[in-house]
């Protein structure tokens, strides 16, 4: 059957549109930004919110126009970031690890396109405990904002008891965002493509196997502090996942935690109700900026993971 | 690609001069990622294939070399994923991901294609003006069976073309017009295999394997040349100056995550004084019969 060249060249015309293909490096996208650190947030080598970008930028390419970056197996891995080298020479080894609105990509930068108001957070760290950090808190407010891909999220804040200084507080500070979220109890969502936010006392929080990992350790939930089963206290890690210091009763914490490949659950607990109202508080850009994890103990944060010699 | 004694400057070498001079083109193709630098030395090359009479063949495998350099300058940017400066986006392709066809990948990909082609034909060169028996002298003290391996390899090159030659002709007087390539490419393979198998015999029957170390009486040393010395301060100039284009900053290149590529008069000086230097030796034909 004789097929007609015009024909061919519109199909093939059509896929290639339909695929996200075409000359140039298309639309920009606005209201990006980027953060460059050390050691789990605590050193800045960048931070600005009007990155130099062109177009349908990757990751890769954001990094690359705003900073001096080597890269590793045809620039696909990023080795160095002005200067500052990861790889397993050092003691302990480190890498370069990115997050973008808080969540571990699970692709190459160079594979990663950046969105419209994405937070691209680049930080090198020891992975002596884990490799495997899923969700960060120092984003903030995203992933709220902007989700994930492209696309936000609808937002479930589970309670403990929906009627909690704790509960409205969080509601409150994302209702502040422009964020609209659903309050409901703990366990009771059903919707998989979720941000959802746990609150209240440990021991109510735990009911959420995917949460209750972080009594395991960074190695199973990705975060640098463990509360006791019991909810009495909370223990600070070091960055080789050893204890650094034990946290009593008024404590509270905010972390984030997600399966491989899942959507972040984001956590807001404390031993007991002053802590979580703490936790609560807390829950604000400047407080939880670059950081992995918060703790807070008498009313004053506590890096998690404890980076203190 | 066979090697004839012609009376040629380059061809009057010892040798190990020849050789040299050879391995500083290709040297110089290595160091020069500056296109300009890059050219120069091709035209370098080209120059003293025709000083050299050899224009033909060392043309010829330039053009095979394309097999080579034309897809990798292909693949290249589909597969680096550095460079800012994106041309087209090809969407997301399997295990590949993203690909994004950029401005850099493009240039770095014809660098590389033009490096193949320069560095296949400043070996080619090799190969057409440096006699293999002398090389053969030249290296058996250092190691007589890779010498004598190199060798022989170089001498059946020609002999398996003309067994293929011979085997087309022949595929051409059957009734349906001759076979496929992949026949004659087996066929010359094989043959190839046969040729091995008598060459091994025959250093056999001739008391190669049992043959003393050779180096105990050394022939008498030949005294230099002035072809030997022009070639040799020509390879050592050709070096210098890629070295000089390279390092100091008279015609260097990045490529990525921009390209950046030095232009102006010192690229092009250092490309003009490459090329001079490697034809200038061709000048002198005092002695050439």
């Amino acid at each position: 059957m004789p097929r007609s060249p015009l024909l061919v060249a519109a199909v093939a015309g059509l896929l290639i549109a339909l695929g996200g293909c075409g000359l140039g490096s298309g639309e920009g996208t606005k209201g990006a930004s980027l953060n460059v650190t050390l050691d789990f947030g605590s050193k800045t080598l960048l931070d600005t919110n009007e990155p130099k970008t062109d177009g349908e930028d990757t990751v890769m390419r954001l990094l690359q126009r705003n900073a001096k970056v080597e890269t590793r197996y045809g620039g696909g891995f990023v080795q160095s970031i002005n200067g500052k080298t990861g790889g397993t020479d050092g003691d302990p080894p480190e890498d370069w690890m990115y997050y973008v609105n808080g969540i571990q990509a699970p692709k190459g930068a160079a594979a990663t396109q950046v969105h419209d108001g994405d937070s691209i957070w680049f930080d090198r760290h020891s992975w002596q405990a884990t490799q495997n950090v899923p969700a960060v808190v120092g984003s903030f407010p995203e992933p709220f904002l902007h989700g994930r891909d492209g696309r936000r999220l609808p937002v479930l804040v589970e309670c403990a008891e929906l009627q909690s200084a704790g509960c409205d507080k969080v509601v409150k500070q994302l209702a502040d965002l422009g964020v609209v979220s659903a309050r409901n109890q703990i366990r009771s969502s059903f919707v998989k493509e979720s941000l959802r936010v746990l609150v209240g006392p440990w021991v109510a929080v735990r009911d959420e196997t995917i949460v209750r990992r972080m009594e395991q350790g960074p190695s199973a939930s990705g975060v640098y502090a463990k509360p006791a089963a019991d909810g009495k206290s909370i223990t600070v890690l070091k960055p080789d996942g050893k204890p650094a210091r034990t946290l009593g009763a008024g404590s509270g914490l905010v972390a984030a935690t997600a399966v491989p490949d899942g959507f972040p659950i984001w956590v807001i607990t404390g031993t007991d109700d002053a802590g979580v109202v703490a936790a609560a508080g807390a829950l604000d850009e400047t407080t939880l900026h670059n950081h992995f994890a918060l703790a807070l103990s008498g009313g004053q944060g506590v890096d998690v993971p404890d980076l203190s010699p | 690609m066979i090697y004839r004694r012609l009376a040629t400057p380059l061809h009057a070498v010892r040798p190990a001069v020849g050789c040299l001079y050879a391995l500083a083109l290709c040297l110089a193709a290595i160091l020069s990622d500056n296109p300009v630098v890059l050219a120069g030395v091709g035209v370098a090359v080209a120059v003293a294939a025709c000083g050299a009479q050899v224009r033909g063949g060392v043309a010829k495998a330039a053009k095979w070399s394309l097999i080579l350099a034309i897809p990798l300058a292909l693949i290249n940017p589909l597969l680096v994923r550095d460079g800012l400066t994106v041309v087209a986006r090809l969407g997301e392709w399997g295990p590949l991901g993203q690909v994004d066809v950029t401005l850099e990948g493009i240039v770095y990909g014809a660098v590389l294609g033009l490096r193949i082609v320069v560095l296949v034909a400043a070996s080619s060169l090799f190969a057409l003006t440096v006699d293999p028996d002398g090389l053969l002298r030249l290296l058996r003290r250092v190691s007589f069976r890779s010498a004598l391996t190199a060798v022989l390899a170089t001498r059946l090159v020609p002999v398996l073309a003309a067994d293929g030659r011979r085997l087309a002709d022949a595929q051409k007087c059957r009734a349906d017009g001759g076979g496929s390539r992949v026949a004659l490419v087996r066929a010359v393979a094989t043959g190839a295999l046969d040729r091995a198998v008598d060459v091994a015999a025959t250093l056999e029957v001739r008391g190669y394997a049992t043959a003393a170390r050779v180096g105990g009486r050394r022939s008498p040393r030949e005294p230099w040349s002035r072809h030997d010395l022009a070639f040799l301060a020509s390879a050592v100039v050709v070096v210098a100056l890629a070295l000089l284009g390279r390092y100091a900053g008279l015609a260097g290149a990045t490529f990525y995550p921009e390209t950046t590529i030095d232009a102006g008069v010192p690229p092009v000086a250092v490309a003009v004084a490459v090329v001079v230097a490697a034809g200038l030796p061709f000048l002198d034909r005092r002695g050439i019969a």
